[in-house]
């Protein structure tokens, strides 16, 4: 799949970005396809440089790795948008730019003068990228919505979980992740737009509506037949437990089985397979062989057709899970799964953060992309790509920035600040 | 407001199924794009016979969950698996700025729709492909769909409480926004490319890939340290309270589906102190147990505990109105139900859209996730029935004659 590269996407396009933690995936999307993303931190530095994981645990600005993954590929300038200096200078900064990119409470830039309407009075085709919790308009458009408000209202969290605890949150910021992709696709679009028609616009990203199309069935479900998806644990979608789906434990770890989706072998090739080893204890006599012949998501239709023979086949089915259970906990998630997979078995590692890492399919498509850091003295590997593409790739060109690393250069040798004006602004405190 | 989309005249030859891949051809057909989804009744998507269906309806054209993904689209039925139906493929091909699918390599391969092949038909096309694990590397041919992918990703994992099994989010999670969306981007990169260069590329989203890209805390957390994070409940190190409280259900069936809860985060000193206020400063808030963040993370069971007595015969949505009113960050848990027929905000916005189709009767999609103001996007039509535009596709858009689409007919070609 080595190509020759010859440019990048948005290597023309230049973004201020402004965005707080709900918005900086959405700008590296954009920088790492090649646009000129000026990050704007307040003095001081961006508050999400505070969280953690940290690179070997120490608090420091420049080593959140949460931070860091957002932000490759960025120049940093530091402004006060609060001080009038610092707006002038925006001001100018915005006379360069294509895109602006902001995670404010509506209505805060336009106090500053800075919303569409004044940032277009200064460039016309600028366009305006807003990426909040509920979006510019609406009764709850200034509610404050972290993460989990956004999980919650979406509607995602309410189909999570075991009956017995309270929905389960989505890991690490689906909510503002979901926001930063629609917003990125958003953007892109009016870019498009632009690119065409030469016209400039303000894009709305709402996290709630982003995030929603997660429920899957849920709203249409409730829209045509007024029956409500619920979170229901590990049976998910299906009511009844079916050996071969869900989570089974193995003896390092999970997997999760699909077992008789369409395009898989069916349950009778994994009675094969425990057979094969001796573990298939009674699943190879009758009534066990018919039923498990039968065994197919054809099964769970008609599986109430006769509710005299539920209690039987329910037995049947435990029986049958239990013996799957102790043939899985007999083997390594890894043995497992590459085990199933090579007899067309549907099922999948629960993988965690380090069989990621170590993923051999992963690791031959170079997926985790090593970014020096002279500082640290370390080349850290990042996680990498969501998408290839052959001719415009995508690609970490510089490592995430210092706190104010490109004042000079941005200030200094690209907007013709004067030794003598910068001197006054570092004194007013607006750089 | 301009007159014209931003993709109006584009042209998509969408050979996708599932949810991936329609999802974003359905964004790109909002915005303007002409969509031909290229389906057969041979090979038929499978979305189509899942639930839910319209009330008292069958067959294949009223499935909630096929329909809310292919909105504005064409359908033709067309039967790769003949020499005439592979020709037509190549015509659309021929047609088409940007070629999609998800559907697996092996098959794609067979079908002579690798982008080697493509281009030979078409050198300025777009290719987006969406495997689930890559059209090279070990594990190219390994089967999957959503229900494993999310374990596969790293969801499962890092989903839920300790003490459960990893059995994820109670949906095919990345299928509905991560990997369409991330698609979406990428095609829109090409886009521009093509714009600029007149070249088109293969475009490769990898669900694998795609997937796992969201998740870039904790596997960095593991490369950089080491550390191999997993799942932790609702909890965050660097807020206090950060959980969903019971209130008081919505009907005493004593159903999970009876049930109300409310998401309530303070991540700051401010948030806390506003969250005591409003809750009328009872006794166990002046505890030296819950006077800092650290101290409410070390005590944050009793804490949680203390918040659920508050929350439990509260309205979840007055709790939710009463608390923001104040500063404090807080969301009900909304059920779909709510979102439908209860948020006043997703109302007044008008997110979902109604559109009338002429088997499901009228029903409610998901809107555009993105607003243009000057070019929004719009769902312009309900999703196609299998096979209702054939006839147009064939003849106005490939312009062929009646009697070589009844010779297509005769062969099986258009099924």
């Amino acid at each position: 799949m080595t190509q020759q590269a010859t440019a990048a996407a948005l290597d023309d396009v230049r973004v201020l970005d402004l965005a707080g933690e709900i918005g900086q995936y959405c700008t590296k999307l954009l920088a790492d396809l090649g646009a000129d993303v000026i990050k704007i931190e307040p003095p001081g530095g961006d508050p999400v440089r505070a969280l953690p994981p940290f690179y070997h645990d120490e608090q420091d600005p420049q080593k959140s790795l949460y931070w860091l993954n957002l932000n490759t590929n960025k120049r940093s300038i530091t402004l006060d948008l609060d001080k009038p200096e610092g707006r002038v200078l925006f001001e100018r900064l915005v006379a360069t730019a294509d895109i602006v990119v902001e995670t404010g409470d509506p209505g805060y830039l336009d106090g500053l003068g800075l919303g569409y309407e004044g940032l277009s009075a200064i460039k016309p085709d600028i366009i305006l990228t807003s990426i909040t919790g509920f979006g510019q308009t609406g009764p709850h458009a200034h509610y404050k919505a972290p993460d989990i408000v956004g999980v919650a209202m979406g509607g995602v969290m309410w189909l999570a979980g075991d009956p017995a605890d309270p929905p389960n949150l989505a890991p690490l910021k689906q909510g503002f992740t979901s926001s930063s992709i629609m917003g990125a696709a958003g953007t892109m679009m009016a870019l498009y737009h632009r690119d065409v028609s030469g016209e400039g616009q303000h894009v709305d990203v709402s996290m709630q509506e982003s995030l929603s199309m997660a429920q899957e069935t849920a709203m249409q479900t409730w829209d045509m037949l007024e029956a409500l998806r619920t979170r229901n644990g590990h049976r998910g979608i299906i009511p009844i437990d079916i050996p071969g789906i869900g989570p089974y434990e193995c003896n390092d770890g999970w997997v999760y089985g699909f077992v008789g989706a369409p395009g898989g072998a069916t349950w009778g090739a994994l009675r094969d397979w425990m057979a094969e080893e001796g573990m298939a204890e009674n699943l190879t006599e009758e009534p066990y062989t018919e039923f498990i012949d039968n065994l197919n998501l054809r099964f769970l239709t008609t599986f109430a057709e006769e509710p005299a023979e539920i209690p039987k086949k329910m037995q049947m089915l435990s029986h049958i899970h239990d013996v799957l259970t102790k043939f899985v906990a007999g083997k390594g998630r890894w043995e497992m799964y590459e085990g199933a997979q090579g007899r067309r078995l549907l099922f999948g590692i629960v993988s965690t953060p380090e069989d990621l890492a170590n993923s051999p399919q992963l690791k031959f498509r170079n997926w985790l992309t090593p970014v020096e850091h002279p500082e640290l003295g370390e080349t850290l590997e990042y996680p990498g790509t969501p998408y290839r593409l052959s001719e415009t790739p995508w690609a970490i060109r510089s490592r995430p920035p210092l706190v104010g690393e490109h004042n000079r250069e941005i200030f200094g040798d690209e907007l013709g600040v004067t030794e003598d004006e910068w001197n006054a602004l570092e004194a007013s405190g607006a750089v | 407001m301009s007159a014209k989309l931003p993709l109006e005249g584009l042209k998509v030859a969408d050979f996708s199924w599932f949810g991936a891949g329609p999802i974003c051809a359905e964004h790109l057909a909002t915005y303007g794009a002409t969509v031909v989804r290229i389906e057969s009744e041979t090979k038929i998507d499978a979305l189509r016979t899942v639930a839910p269906f319209a009330k008292d309806k069958t067959g294949y054209n009223v499935s909630g969950y096929f329909n809310n993904y292919n909105a504005g689209k064409l359908s033709i039925a067309l039967n790769l698996n003949t020499d005439e139906g592979q020709k037509i493929a190549h015509k659309l091909i021929e047609w088409a700025d940007v070629f999609l699918t998800n559907i697996t390599p092996r098959v794609i391969e067979r079908w002579k729709l690798t982008y080697d092949d493509i281009v030979k038909i078409n050198p300025e096309i777009i290719g987006a492909y969406q495997p689930m694990q890559g059209y090279d590397g070990p594990h190219r041919d390994f089967l999957g769909f959503g229900a494993v992918l999310t374990p596969i990703t790293g969801y499962n994992h890092l989903s839920g409480f300790p003490e459960r099994p990893p059995f994820g989010l109670g949906t095919n999670y990345p299928d509905y926004v991560i990997n369409p969306g991330h698609t979406l981007i990428a095609i829109l990169a090409a886009l521009r490319h093509k714009r600029r260069t007149g070249k088109g590329q293969f475009v490769e989203c990898v669900q694998l890939e795609s997937s796992a890209a969201p998740l870039a805390p904790a596997i960095f957390d593991y490369t950089a340290n080491g550390r191999v994070q997993t799942r932790s409940g609702n909890g965050l190190p660097y807020a206090a309270p950060h959980n969903a409280f019971k209130c008081q259900p919505a009907s005493d069936g004593g159903r999970p589906m009876d049930e109300r809860w409310v998401a309530i985060a303070c991540f700051t000193d401010e948030e806390w102190s506003a969250f005591v206020e409003a809750i009328g400063s009872p006794e166990w808030t002046g505890d030296a147990k819950f006077a800092t963040l650290e101290a409410r993370k070390e005590n944050e069971t009793e804490l949680d505990e203390n918040v659920s007595a508050w929350t439990a015969d509260k309205n979840a949505f007055e709790v939710m109105h009463d608390l923001q009113k104040q500063g404090v960050p807080a969301g009900v848990v909304q059920s779909a139900r709510e979102l439908l027929d209860i948020d006043e905000h997703i109302k007044e916005r008008g997110f979902y859209v109604y559109l009338d189709h002429p088997e499901a009767g009228r029903t409610a999609y998901d809107g555009p996730p993105f607003r243009l103001s000057k070019t929004p996007g719009k769902l312009r039509s309900p999703a196609p029935m299998l096979g209702e535009h054939t006839e147009y596709v064939t003849k106005e858009i490939l312009g062929l004659k009646d009697e070589e689409i009844a010779d297509l007919m005769v062969a099986g070609a258009l099924q």
